[in-house]
C-alpha cells in the first residue's frame, strides 16, 4: 500500500466511524436544539428533578460500591485465611453477568413477593409483604451489589502491583499503620480508586433495569426519556438525551483528570507485600466468617434465580417456598418453536453484532494499530472509544432519530421498524470493548514480527493471516466474549429498538413478568446467566 | 569496645530447610558493618530482623542498651535505603525526605539539610521519576538520614547503578556515612563492595555466620574453607598437587593466585591459557594429576604450552568437610 492510498483508507474509516457513531448524535443534538422541546424542557421542574436524580443517585452509587468494594479487596488480598481463593475469585461472578439478570434476581430474592420478603412476613406473622423494594433506596441497593465488583477488581489489581518497600518505607520512617495507609497505600492506589469510580459513574449514569424494574414513581433520566417516548413526545425524549449526553461526558471528564495514571510508572520493580495470615484466632474466625458470609449474599440472588425457574406456573401463592419444583419450564421452552424465539433472536442477533464490531476493530488495528503515519490514530480511536462515554438510552434514541427518515443524501436511510436496527445498536455499542482489546493486542505486537514474515518471503496478506492473526486471538476472544454477552443480555437499547420479528430475551423476560410467569421468566434469566458464563469462559481461555 | 547493636542468639525459621541463625553480633557505636554472603545467604533476613519488617522466632536485638525484639518499625528508629530505593512516586523530593519528620513539612530545615549533605542541594521539587538512578539513591538516603535514626540499614543500595558509577558512589557513600557518625549496617553480594565500604564483614553462609572481621583478616585469615573460596579468588587443591604443596591426610589446600610463583624448581605442569590484564596477566597451570591453578605473575613470565614449575608462598589448609 502507497502512503496515499494508506491515508485515502484511513480518511475513509475515519468517516465511516464518524458516521455510524457521531453522526446520530449529532442529529439528535440538533433536532433538540431546533425543536421547541428544549423550553418545555426548561420550564418542567420535573425534569430537572430527573436529572438531578440521575447525578445523585450515580455519585451514590460510586460511594456504596466504593464502601463494600474497597475494604472486600483489602481483606482478600492482604489477609490469609481458609476459603481465601475460591471466594475472592466468587465474589467477582457479578462483573460478568448481564445486569439484566442481576437485577430480576434481586427481584425474586429481596423483592416484595420474593423469599427474604415471604420468610420476614411468615416469621413475624404479618398480613402483608414487610416492604416494598422500590424508589431510590432500592435502586441504590442493586446497584451497590452490582457495581462494588469494579471497585474490588481495580483495588485488587492496584494493591497487587503495590511495592512492599514502599510500604516498608513508610514504617522505617515512623510512620504507623494508619498513617502508612493514608499517606502512601491509598495515595498510590489513587489511579485504580478513580479508574474504578469512573466506571461506576458511567454504569450508575447508564443504568436503565434497576431503574426501570425498581424505580416505582421514582424516575432517573434513562428511564425518564423511555417513558417521554412512549407518551409520544419524541422531541422531548430528545432533549432528554441530550441532556443525559451532557452529564455523562461530564463525568467523564470530571473523574478522567482525577485519574493522572502517570503515577503508577513505579520507579523499582519491587513485589507485591506478602499476604498476612491472621494469628488472632478471633480476628481470624470473623474475616473468614465475613468471607463466606459474603460470598453467600452476593451469590443468593443468582442461586434464587435458579430456583424460581424450576417452579411451575400457578403453584407458588403464599408459601415461603415454593412446594412444587419441575423442569417443566425448561421443557415448553425447549419444545414450543415461539417460546424459543426471543433465545434464537438474541443469540443472532449477538452474534452478528459482535463479528461485526470484530472485524471492524481488525480494521482500525490493521490501520492504525502500530505502523507509522499516526494520521487519524487520536480520531479513530475516540470514536471507537465514544459510544462507552454515552450511557445506552442515548444511542438507542440517537439511532432511532438517524434511521426514521428516508434521506440517502444525508446518508439516512429508514430502519425503524426492520430487524436490523437492533443488531446495528448492538453493534456500535460493542465497538468500544473490541476496538480497545484489538488496539492493545495490536500494541503488544512486536513490529520485528511483520518484518521478519517480510523478509522470509510473506506477502502483506499472508503476514496477517499467518502471523498476526494467530497473535490476535486472545485479544480477539477477550474483546468478542465481551462484546457477546453484553449484546446477549442487553436491555437499554431493546426496549426501545425492538421489533415484534426480533424481541430479544430481555424484552420476553419483562413481558413474563407482567403476565407473573415467573418460572419462565427465571428460565430464560438462567439460560442467560449461563451462556453468559461459558461465553466468557471460552473467550478468557488462551 | 562497647556494643551499640546487639543481635543475641537471633534465630528465624522459614520452613524446615530454611532458617537464619542462630545468630549473634556485637556493633560497636559509628561501625560500618558489612553483611557478605551469596544470595539465599540470609543477609537480608538479618537486616529485616534488625529494621523490625520481620519477628525473629528467639533471640533479642538491642539498640543502645534498648530490647527492641518487640518494637515495630515504626518506632525503632531504623533508616532503611531499599534496594530499589522504595521512593514514594507520588511525592516530591522534599516530600519524600519529609516523610519521616513528623508534622513539619518540606519546610523544615532538616530537609534541605540533608538534600545538601548528599549533593542533592535545590532538588526539593523535584519530582522522582525524572532523577538519575544514581540521585534516586542519594534522596533514599537523605531521607532514610532526616528523622536522625539511630542505625542505618542498607539493602544492596548500589546493586542498580552502573558499574562505572558503583565504585565512585561507594567513596563517597562511605565518606558521608563516616561524617555522619551512624551505625550502619550495609548488605552485599560483592566481596570489592564489602572490602570498600565496610570497617567490618560478617560472612554469611546458609544463614550462619562463617566469619566477622576486618577484610585483611578475612582474607589473610580465612576461618573456613567456604570463606576462602567466597573471599578472593582461590586454587582449592585436594590429593597429591596439595600434599606436594603442603597438605596434611584428609585435609583441603587453598592457595590465592598471587600465592603462586613460576619458578625453576617446584610442581611441573603445563601453561594452558594465559589471561592478560595490563599490570599482570593470569596463567592457568596444568599439573600432572590433572589439577588446573590459576597463577598471577607478570605479563611476561610465559607463554601458553612453555613447562612451568609452581612455587606457593603461602597456603591455607582446611579440614575436609564432610558432606
Amino acid at each position: 500500500m502507497n502512503a496515499r492510498l494508506g491515508l485515502a483508507a484511513r480518511a475513509a474509516f475515519t468517516l465511516l466511524l464518524a458516521w455510524l457513531v457521531l453522526y446520530p448524535i449529532v442529529i439528535v443534538v440538533h433536532d433538540a436544539a431546533e425543536s421547541d422541546a428544549l423550553a418545555t424542557f426548561v420550564s418542567r421542574p420535573g425534569e430537572w428533578r430527573v436529572l438531578w436524580a440521575s447525578v445523585w443517585i450515580s455519585v451514590a452509587s460510586v460511594a456504596l460500591a466504593a464502601a463494600i468494594g474497597v475494604p472486600l479487596a483489602f481483606l482478600f488480598e492482604w489477609l490469609d485465611f481458609p476459603g481465601r481463593k475460591t471466594l475472592g475469585s466468587l465474589i467477582a461472578l457479578p462483573a460478568v453477568l448481564p445486569p439484566f439478570v442481576g437485577v430480576i434476581a434481586f427481584l425474586f430474592l429481596y423483592g416484595e413477593s420474593g423469599f427474604v420478603a415471604r420468610a420476614v412476613q411468615r416469621l413475624l406473622g404479618l398480613g402483608q409483604a414487610p416492604w416494598r423494594l422500590q424508589g431510590a433506596g432500592a435502586i441504590l441497593l442493586v446497584h451497590a451489589y452490582s457495581m462494588y465488583v469494579y471497585f474490588y477488581l481495580f483495588t485488587r489489581a492496584g494493591l497487587a502491583k503495590l511495592d512492599a518497600s514502599m510500604l516498608e518505607a513508610a514504617q522505617a520512617l515512623g510512620a504507623g499503620r494508619w498513617e502508612t495507609l493514608r499517606r502512601v497505600t491509598l495515595p498510590l492506589l489513587r489511579p485504580s480508586l478513580a479508574g474504578a469510580a469512573l466506571l461506576v459513574f458511567m454504569t450508575a449514569v447508564g443504568s436503565f433495569s434497576a431503574p426501570y424494574v425498581f424505580g416505582g414513581g421514582f424516575r432517573v433520566m434513562t428511564t425518564q426519556i423511555v417513558a417521554t417516548k412512549l407518551n409520544g413526545e419524541l422531541p422531548l425524549a430528545m432533549v432528554e438525551t441530550v441532556a443525559l449526553a451532557l452529564v455523562a461526558v461530564l463525568g467523564f471528564g470530571l473523574l478522567r483528570r482525577t485519574e493522572g495514571d502517570d503515577i503508577l510508572t513505579a520507579l523499582g520493580k519491587g513485589t507485591a507485600p506478602r499476604r498476612r495470615p491472621i494469628r488472632r484466632a478471633g480476628v481470624r474466625t470473623f474475616a473468614t466468617t465475613a468471607g463466606w458470609v459474603f460470598a453467600v449474599v452476593l451469590l443468593l440472588p443468582h442461586l434464587t434465580l435458579v430456583l424460581v425457574s424450576l417452579v411451575p406456573y400457578g403453584t407458588w401463592t403464599t408459601e415461603t417456598l415454593p412446594p412444587v419444583l419441575s423442569l417443566v419450564n425448561y421443557r415448553r421452552l425447549f419444545s414450543e418453536a415461539e417460546r424459543l424465539r426471543p433465545l434464537v433472536n438474541s443469540v443472532w442477533m449477538a452474534a452478528a453484532s459482535t463479528c461485526a464490531a470484530v472485524a471492524l476493530a481488525l480494521v482500525a488495528g490493521a490501520l492504525v494499530g502500530r505502523r507509522r503515519p499516526w494520521q487519524f490514530r487520536g480520531p479513530i480511536e475516540a470514536l471507537l472509544a465514544l459510544p462507552w462515554a454515552l450511557p445506552g438510552t442515548v444511542f438507542a434514541l440517537a439511532l432511532l432519530t438517524t434511521f426514521s427518515t428516508h434521506d440517502p443524501l444525508t446518508l439516512r436511510w429508514v430502519l425503524v421498524g426492520t430487524t436490523v436496527l437492533l443488531p446495528l445498536a448492538y453493534f456500535v455499542r460493542s465497538l468500544p470493548v473490541t476496538g480497545r482489546a484489538v488496539l492493545a493486542g495490536y500494541r503488544q505486537l512486536d513490529p520485528a514480527l511483520d518484518e521478519a514474515a517480510a523478509s522470509l518471503g510473506a506477502g502483506r496478506w499472508a503476514t496477517f493471516r499467518r502471523v498476526t492473526l494467530p497473535l490476535l486471538t486472545p485479544a480477539l476472544a477477550a474483546g468478542g466474549s465481551l462484546a457477546f454477552v453484553a449484546a446477549l443480555g442487553d436491555f437499554v437499547t431493546s426496549i426501545v429498538l425492538y421489533t415484534p420479528d426480533n424481541r430479544p430475551i430481555s424484552i420476553e423476560i419483562m413481558s413474563s413478568l407482567r403476565v407473573s410467569e415467573l418460572g419462565v421468566a427465571a428460565g430464560f434469566g438462567v439460560i442467560l446467566m449461563v451462556l453468559s458464563a461459558v461465553v466468557l469462559g471460552v473467550g478468557a481461555r488462551r | 569496645m562497647s556494643a551499640f547493636v546487639t543481635l543475641d542468639g537471633v534465630r528465624k525459621q522459614w520452613s524446615h530447610t530454611v532458617a537464619v541463625g542462630p545468630l549473634s553480633l556485637e556493633i560497636p557505636r559509628g561501625e560500618i558493618l558489612v553483611l557478605l554472603g551469596p544470595s539465599g545467604s540470609g543477609k537480608t533476613t538479618v537486616l529485616r530482623l534488625l529494621g523490625g519488617f520481620e519477628p525473629p522466632d528467639a533471640g533479642r536485638i538491642v539498640v543502645a542498651g534498648e530490647d527492641v525484639t518487640a518494637v515495630p518499625p515504626a518506632r525503632r528508629r531504623c533508616g532503611m535505603v531499599f534496594q530499589h530505593y522504595a521512593l514514594f512516586p507520588h511525592l516530591d523530593v522534599g516530600e519524600n525526605v519529609a516523610f519521616g519528620l513528623t508534622g513539619r513539612g518540606t519546610n523544615d530545615p532538616k530537609v534541605a539539610e540533608v538534600l545538601a549533605l548528599v549533593g542533592l542541594a535545590g532538588f526539593e521539587r523535584r519530582r522522582v521519576q525524572e532523577l538519575s538512578g544514581g540521585q534516586q539513591q542519594r534522596v533514599a538516603l537523605a531521607r532514610a538520614l532526616a528523622p536522625e535514626p539511630r542505625v542505618l540499614l542498607l539493602d544492596e543500595p548500589l546493586s542498580n547503578l552502573d558499574p562505572s558509577l558503583r565504585e565512585r558512589t561507594r567513596r563517597e557513600l562511605r565518606a558521608l556515612i563516616k561524617r555522619v557518625g551512624i551505625t550502619t549496617i550495609f548488605v552485599t553480594h560483592e566481596q570489592e563492595e564489602a572490602f570498600d565500604l565496610g570497617d567490618r564483614v560478617a560472612v554469611l553462609q546458609a544463614g550462619r555466620l562463617e566469619q566477622l572481621a576486618t577484610a585483611d583478616e578475612l582474607y589473610e585469615h580465612p576461618a573456613s574453607l567456604f570463606v576462602a573460596t567466597f573471599v578472593g579468588r582461590a586454587n582449592v587443591l585436594r590429593g597429591k598437587t596439595a600434599q606436594v604443596l603442603g597438605a596434611g591426610p584428609g585435609q583441603v589446600l587453598v592457595v590465592r593466585p598471587e600465592r603462586l610463583t613460576l619458578a625453576d624448581a617446584g610442581v611441573p605442569g603445563v601453561v594452558r591459557e594465559r589471561r592478560y590484564t595490563g599490570a599482570a596477566a593470569f596463567y592457568l597451570v596444568e599439573t600432572e594429576p590433572g589439577d588446573r591453578l590459576e597463577v598471577l605473575a607478570r605479563p611476561e613470565a610465559a607463554r601458553v604450552g612453555d613447562r612451568v614449575y609452581l612455587e606457593a608462598v603461602r597456603v591455607l589448609t582446611f579440614p575436609e568437610e564432610r558432606a
